[in-house]
């Protein structure tokens, strides 16, 4: 494991008071919020800068990390000296445990049973941070465990025909000490058909432990497609483009289009032009109210590359009275 | 051998207020007044018992919770940035649909 540099990931001062650090933080969201960046890793970005603003605003937090940054490092290679945190009581500011399955090994390894806090039940966050769970089994307290969420990439084809998904995630978990400590979960999802971009869905008991007798929360995943070379996707309506020859174009054709759950048949109207949209009801994402296909012709030439082609262009040259700049 | 977990799709069912305060960390309180303040559930009844929330009310809420923490935003504002991401989505889709690259 690598020492993290969390000033560097920040780009402030070792001395930077807690407004710099929080003006720092602020100026860096922006620039790398995965909702308006344009940078390629800003998600990975926004994580880091969470993680570094999750320690360096809290001053128990700070000052153990200050005090191994002084024997540290970015990049060298790192395991926490025994003791390191003594005389430090971590409290303060809250990350519940499902912010922080998001955090590197690193901040696991260092604060990885020591984070939530004061503000984490009643106020805006309601989730148990790990310190109220660890005081919770201490003191016999029941209460359900916190949900969780992530991501989920799918193939446009798993939103037709339903899928099974193996996920894995980090998931705070109690060690056979009582002590909070991220573990690895993997589980097999059934992904019903008709999904779509955006949606959530819900698998009952897979978030945080409960506490005492009290039921797990849930893990909600957030479906997304991956990129497709062929479809683009709207909600449930699916568009692809087909590519078609000029004489199916011009004199109307039926012609076998591959489709997300096979293919079909589709009649090419004679007189088409690239870009006319050809709609097949009910043939997108499917659901209560399934979606439409639609298939963007693309007129494609063939290429002029043998004597015969050749002169079959120079007869259409020759014989079609056609000009497509001319104004009519 | 694994054993295999059947999603619920939201939408199809829909979460009670709890359930969406419990989903996103927040107190029930705290999405009481999101709703007040005209943020989330385009027309809400009187009696947060009979609210429902959809995938895009858990997106949202859940925009709008770090946009206050990282920013100290108000709910109002919170909520016009979540308007200006949701409308940034709907015209990169628009985009790649005209088979541009929006990035």
């Amino acid at each position: 494991m690598e020492f993290k540099d969390y000033y560097q990931a920040l780009g402030v001062a070792r001395d930077a008071g807690a407004d710099d650090i929080k003006k720092a933080f602020r100026k860096l969201a922006r620039k790398y919020h995965p909702d308006v960046s344009k940078e390629p890793d800003a998600e990975a970005r926004m994580k880091e800068l969470n993680e570094a603003f999750a320690v360096l605003s809290d001053p128990e937090k700070r000052a153990a990390y200050d005090r191994l940054g002084q024997r540290f490092h970015a990049g060298q290679d790192f395991h926490p000296p025994p003791d390191w945190d003594a005389g430090f009581e971590f409290s303060g500011r809250g990350f519940s445990g499902a912010e922080a399955a998001d955090f590197s090994d690193f901040f696991s390894e260092l604060f990885g049973g020591r984070f939530g806090g004061a503000e984490a039940r009643g106020g805006r966050h309601a989730g148990p941070g790990w310190d109220d769970i660890r005081d919770d089994m201490r003191d016999g307290f029941r209460a359900r465990g916190e949900d969780h969420h992530a991501k989920l990439m799918l193939d446009l084809e798993d939103a037709y025909r339903g899928a099974v998904r193996t996920v894995t995630l980090r998931v705070p978990r109690l060690d056979a000490a009582g002590r909070p400590v991220l573990q690895e979960h993997t589980l097999d999802v059934r992904i019903p058909q008709g999904v779509y971009e955006g949606q959530m869905i819900r698998l009952a008991g897979q978030g945080g432990p409960g506490m005492g007798t009290d039921e797990a929360g849930d893990l909600y995943l957030e479906v997304h497609f991956k990129p497709h070379g062929r479809y683009r996707v709207e909600g449930r309506d699916v568009y692809a483009s087909l590519p078609v020859t000029p004489w199916e174009a011009a004199l109307g054709a039926s012609v076998l289009a591959p489709v997300p759950d096979g293919a079909v048949e589709v009649r090419i109207p004679a007189g088409s032009q690239s870009g006319r949209k050809l709609r097949l009801k009910g043939r997108g994402i499917p659901g209560r109210t399934p979606g439409d296909l639609y298939l963007v012709l693309e007129v494609v030439l063939p290429p002029a590359d043998t004597p015969r082609a050749r002169e079959l262009y120079e007869t259409m040259a020759r014989e079609m009275n056609f000009d497509p700049r001319r104004g009519g | 051998m694994t054993r295999e977990h059947v999603a619920v799709l939201l939408d199809e069912t829909r979460l009670t207020l709890e359930e969406l305060a419990a989903s996103c960390a927040v107190s029930r309180e705290w999405v009481i007044e999101h709703v007040r303040a005209g943020v989330l559930l385009a027309e809400p009844d009187p009696d947060p018992g009979r609210w429902h929330f959809n995938s895009r009310d858990v997106w949202r809420l859940r925009k709008m919770s770090d946009l206050e923490r990282h920013f100290d935003a108000n709910p109002e504002l919170a909520g016009l940035v979540a308007d200006l991401f949701e409308e940034v989505e709907r015209l990169r889709i628009r985009l790649r649909r005209a088979g541009l690259h929006p990035d």
